[in-house]
């Protein structure tokens, strides 16, 4: 009986402590929570194609790492220790290497088997693009819906929105582009508009001329919908040009990882927040 | 039972002295190098898979797919469940998440729940060396031993849970070590390591396999599926010589508390639930007295 009300009395001590502990780390974690999300938001913290809001996607996603492994350019990376408690979660660096949207079928969200990245909007978006072209086309050789589909569901992307500095952009200054634009050690490739080619150059196997600027242009994987040099007549009868971002964009970043200014130019505004 | 007379020991009836019939019968490491083959395999093959771009075996620890086919970790899947019914996340939960949670849990069962923890987590391996060292600094006086209550991983394991669902975020994988050093192992290190060094000379120089016995969630939910598996260890008295050397090398002493002598009530008892099937009490068994089991399988045979 003294034996037991001792173990008895040690279990209470020990899960008293144990309790403590965790609510302690659990008021840290509430703490730190609210800080790192605001400054990951902030910092224009970008998900992957499909993440849902910040608040919800850092409990949703169980850092399994599915995503990071499937991508066929390795844009997605996984967050280190800096990041807190989005450590393990998956991001697009785009400056380094930009989600090019040249894979087969948005792998990344429909790997996720617990919704962080949620597939749902892109398969109806799909199906939907699948139906109409059922009723529109007869079905013969060339019948191909899963090209339909699958730049249907590519339409669905929507991870933020390209800004334009106009301070350091090249185009607004006037100025053309020769070289290659990340110099010859830069590993980012941009396998679009080409699309599925996994032979696709990378950048610093491309040489550029151009008279103005307009590498982000011309790379493009949307293309004209979705960014367009635009022509200013400046107050004093000057030509300026400036990229333009129309509503199409998708914030796939390659634009950022072509920008040949030692700051891109232009960055991805998330919208995931 | 009653306590055996001396003709009945095993060492007695082979004729042999106990010493020699110790030695000669009880140094075996065979459970132990399978093991440890089939836990570096199936790390290693996390580590290929993504290295070589291979379907064999994607993902990590905390969820991965295995030729195509969807696996959980199963305080993961607890943890997000809790979250999620509050959030109403749970809605937009995918099939494969239902596939990966049930799969698990599934294979768990027929396998015997603890079955992950010794053939399967790397931080297990890692502690497994850790108590070694510790063993030898508790042999040497250098260090003392500190014991706690086994119940204290039930207690963490409400605990993480109350967490994630008042904090909103899966708190207890962002200081899992097996999600950590899985993803070492895939990723390459980093800073995060430091975490897991604290735990294992936490480890080494105060409490053995403190993390595995008192803390792990996963080690617990494991545990309760255990309760009713099928598959685990099994102890025969009568080949039984009270050695108790399978106590010491035991992870869960406590399982195995009909080795002593006089304990036992029956010919023959299964371990229980918290015993990982590590098959080190195997190994070290000179009489053979302990040994895997299929629960009713040898009794319909």
């Amino acid at each position: 009986m003294e034996h037991f009300d001792l173990s008895r009395r040690k279990f209470l001590k020990s899960s008293t402590i144990a309790i403590g502990a965790m609510a302690a780390v659990g008021a840290g974690v509430g703490y730190l929570q609210k800080l790192t999300t605001e400054k990951r938001i902030n910092q224009k913290f970008l998900r992957p194609p499909g993440a849902i809001p910040e608040k919800d996607f850092i409990y949703a996603c169980i850092k399994c790492g599915l995503c990071i492994q499937i991508c066929p350019v390795d844009a997605l990376k996984f967050a280190g220790i800096k990041e807190g408690l989005a450590y393990g979660t998956p991001y697009v660096d785009v400056r380094e290497q930009a989600c090019d949207l040249s894979c087969d079928s948005i792998q990344c969200v429909e790997t996720c088997p617990t919704a962080a990245l949620y597939f749902v909007p892109f398969k109806n978006a799909g199906e939907k693009a699948i139906t109409e072209y059922d009723q529109t086309h007869k079905i013969d050789e060339n019948y191909n819906p899963f090209t339909v589909q699958i730049s249907a569901m590519k339409t669905e992307v929507k991870m933020g929105e390209a800004k334009v500095n106009e301070n350091t952009c090249l185009a607004a200054l006037g100025k053309g582009f020769k070289g290659t634009p990340r110099g010859d050690q830069f590993k980012g490739i941009n396998r679009s508009p080409k699309g599925n080619s996994p032979k696709a150059t990378p950048i610093k196997d491309k040489y550029y001329d151009r008279k103005i600027c307009n590498l982000c242009v011309t790379e493009c994987p949307i293309g004209e919908s979705a960014i367009v040099l635009y022509k200013q007549i400046g107050i004093n009868g000057e030509e300026k040009f400036l990229p333009k971002v129309l509503d199409d964009c998708v914030g796939c970043g390659v634009c950022v990882m072509v920008c040949p200014t030692r700051e891109p130019s232009i960055i991805i505004e998330p919208i995931n927040s | 039972m009653p306590t055996k007379i001396k003709e009945e020991l095993p060492y007695v009836k082979a004729d042999m002295s106990f010493k020699s019939w110790r030695e000669k019968y009880g140094s075996s490491h065979k459970w132990r190098n399978i093991r440890w083959a089939v836990l570096l395999f199936i790390n290693v093959l996390f580590f290929l898979s993504f290295l070589l771009d291979l379907s064999l075996l994607e993902g990590s620890l905390s969820g991965s797919r295995m030729f195509g086919f969807y696996l959980m970790d199963p305080f993961n899947t607890l943890q997000l469940l809790v979250i999620s019914v509050y959030t109403g996340h749970w809605v937009h939960l995918t099939m494969n998440f239902v596939i990966g949670g049930g799969t698990i849990f599934i294979f768990y069962f027929l396998m015997g729940g603890r079955t992950f923890c010794s053939w399967v987590c790397p931080y297990h391996f890692l502690a497994e060396w850790g108590e070694r060292l510790h063993n030898y600094l508790v042999k040497k006086k250098k260090i003392k031993e500190h014991t706690y209550n086994r119940y204290l991983r039930y207690v963490f394991w409400v605990g993480f849970l109350l967490l994630a669902f008042f904090t909103k975020n899966l708190v207890f994988e962002d200081i899992n070590p097996i999600g950590i050093i899985s993803r070492v192992t895939i990723y390459g290190p980093g800073l995060i390591l430091l975490w897991v060094l604290f735990l294992i000379s936490f480890e080494i120089l105060y409490s053995k396999r403190f993390w595995c016995r008192y803390v792990c969630p996963v080690g617990a939910t494991w545990s309760m599926v255990g309760n009713v598996s099928p598959f685990g260890v099994k102890f025969e008295l009568d080949n039984c010589a009270h050695c108790r050397d399978c106590q010491s090398v035991c992870l869960v002493p406590h399982e195995l508390w009909f080795v002593e002598k006089g304990k036992a009530t029956e010919r023959r008892h299964d371990v229980g639930s918290d015993c990982t099937r590590c098959g080190l009490c195997i190994d070290v068994c000179p009489g053979e007295a302990l040994s895997y089991t299929i629960k009713g399988w040898d009794r319909i045979l």
